[in-house]
């Protein structure tokens, strides 16, 4: 009862913090109630916990001792699986070194303990109060598109992919993909078992040139059903699914994006190669209710070029709406409705 | 925690700064308190002891009366002394006086001091020596002076005599003839 007093006599400061590979964003907001009193961000070249990024983040939670660390979750290990029964977890993923929750008693994200804890450890300086899963930022994000629509969401971090399908609300699959660990590998591989005839030197990094788009289109003939559905009716039906709004929305949003197109080209294309990858292994895989995924809605977190839209539109035929993100501010809005509960 | 993999921190708004702040506040908030206290029960001394003194003075008032009526009753005691002193005084003059009448050759064998009056009982060779030595004085101090005699057994004559004063007189004096009695 006290506390509760106290509580509203203090105003609450709410730090976010995303790291990125190379740099973190601090977005801090300092709140009285519902109101937002003031908002700072700043940006550090540290993928870690810095003394200047203590220092920036100490003034502002010097203000009010009720404030919030939260920290988007970079675990290379996480993704979530479409049950909450905690029997049936373990046909998806083997839970003994994992830490998951259950999102509206739905389906389950999951971490690794280990990763959870050395992140802890890392900010222990700092201290932190909340950990959030990409994967629930993304269902936050599209709240109102996964419920009614039949889609693959995709939150696109620096270097990270959160992807996962949605059939009306019920997760059918998900996969989180580390563009900066496993990319060149799993490309590879997957490159490697169509035998393609490809030569990767690797200290030049991928030679564009030498990958063939169409090539990789060929792939996409693994997909059972897609040549059943190829028919005009479908194509037309396709056309009448289109989200309008979304459209609009995005068609707004497209003038303010920072796109960055020369260093976007390269990554975008290892983005493409890894969602195609993903979806591939969504359609062949057993465990996961499979359903042909018409559209593809992107929360772009980093500012991705046209391309990887193209890429999507033109090789997969997939409906594609790209909505910019601020991840931190919607780790702010989840640490915010963590709170309220 | 509905979302977070983790439980926040608790938080609580006693920091440092706070519990710094508080324990002065109440140092304080003590401090005036048992000031306050003590000046309550500083308050409630005075206030007893001044009831106390009330009543030592309505007490002391009270003694003062008592001692007023003794100094009176001692005063009354005193003046009644001082007459009784006079008076034994003058009993005591008188009584000598008396004794310096009688001569030597008549003795009193008993004498009655009365209110009023004065009977001897003595012994006298004759009748003339009490005549002339003893009645002559007792007949100017007293007013009414009865004598009777009666014989002894060696020839002397034993003697009641009976004197008195009327105090009527006193203040008009009136001379009286004795009477004689034989």
């Amino acid at each position: 009862m006290l506390g509760k007093f106290f509580e509203s006599l203090y105003s609450k400061v709410f730090v976010n913090i995303v790291v990125d590979r190379s740099q973190s964003t601090v977005y801090i907001e300092l709140c009285s109630k519902d109101k937002v009193l003031n908002s700072y961000e700043e940006v550090f070249t540290t993928n870690s916990l810095s003394s200047d990024m203590l220092d920036f983040i100490s003034t502002y939670t010097a203000e009010s001792p009720y404030h919030y660390i939260s920290i988007l979750d970079k675990s290379a290990t996480q993704g979530a699986v479409p049950t909450c029964s905690k029997n049936k977890i373990s046909y998806y993923e083997d839970v003994s070194t994992l830490e998951y929750k259950c999102f509206n008693k739905n389906w389950t994200y999951f971490t690794s303990q280990e990763d959870l804890y050395a992140l802890e450890r890392s900010y222990e300086e700092l201290g932190i109060d909340f950990i959030f899963s990409p994967f629930v930022l993304l269902a936050h994000f599209f709240e109102d598109k996964i419920n009614d629509h039949t889609a693959m969401f995709i939150l696109i971090e620096d270097s990270f992919i959160s992807l996962s399908v949605f059939e009306d609300g019920k997760l059918l699959f998900s996969e989180h993909l580390d563009l900066e660990h496993t990319e060149n590998d799993e490309l590879l591989m997957y490159e490697d078992t169509d035998d393609e005839d490809i030569s990767i030197d690797m200290d030049d990094g991928i030679d564009l040139e030498d990958i063939d788009a169409i090539d990789d289109l060929d792939s996409l003939d693994d997909f059972g059903d897609i040549e059943d559905l190829d028919s005009i009716e479908d194509i037309d039906e396709f056309a009448e699914s289109k989200d309008i709004e979304e459209e609009f929305n995005e068609s707004v949003s497209e003038e303010d994006m920072p796109v960055n197109e020369a260093d976007g080209f390269n990554e975008d294309y290892q983005r493409f190669a890894l969602i195609q990858s993903s979806v591939n292994a969504f359609y062949k895989d057993e465990r996961y209710d499979s359903v042909f995924i018409e559209s593809v809605y992107i929360a772009d977190g980093v500012g991705v070029s046209n391309d990887l839209k193209r890429y999507l539109e033109e090789e997969m035929f997939l409906s594609v709406y790209i909505r910019h993100v601020d991840l931190a501010t919607k780790v702010c809005e989840l640490a915010k409705s963590e709170l309220t509960l | 925690m509905k979302y977070s993999y983790i439980r926040a921190r608790d938080k609580s708004a006693l920091t440092q700064e706070m519990k710094l702040l508080l324990t002065f506040f109440s140092i304080t908030l003590f401090m005036l308190f048992s000031t306050y206290l003590f000046l309550v029960f500083k308050e409630y001394r005075f206030s007893q002891e001044r009831a106390e003194i009330i009543q030592e003075r309505y007490d002391l008032n009270i003694t003062l009366d008592d001692m007023e009526r003794e100094i009176t009753f001692i005063e009354k005691e005193t003046f009644l002394s001082e007459r009784v002193y006079t008076q034994n005084s003058v009993l005591k003059e008188s009584i000598t006086n008396l004794f310096d009448l009688i001569p030597s050759r008549i003795t009193l064998s008993q004498a009655d001091l009365l209110e009023n009056g004065l009977i001897l009982y003595g012994i006298t060779p004759n009748k003339d020596v009490y005549n002339f030595m003893l009645q002559a004085p007792l007949r100017s101090i007293f007013h009414k002076t009865y004598s009777s005699f009666y014989p002894a057994d060696n020839g002397w004559l034993r003697f009641v005599s009976t004197n008195y004063i009327e105090s009527n007189k006193l203040e008009i004096p009136v001379d009286e003839e004795s009477e004689d009695e034989n």
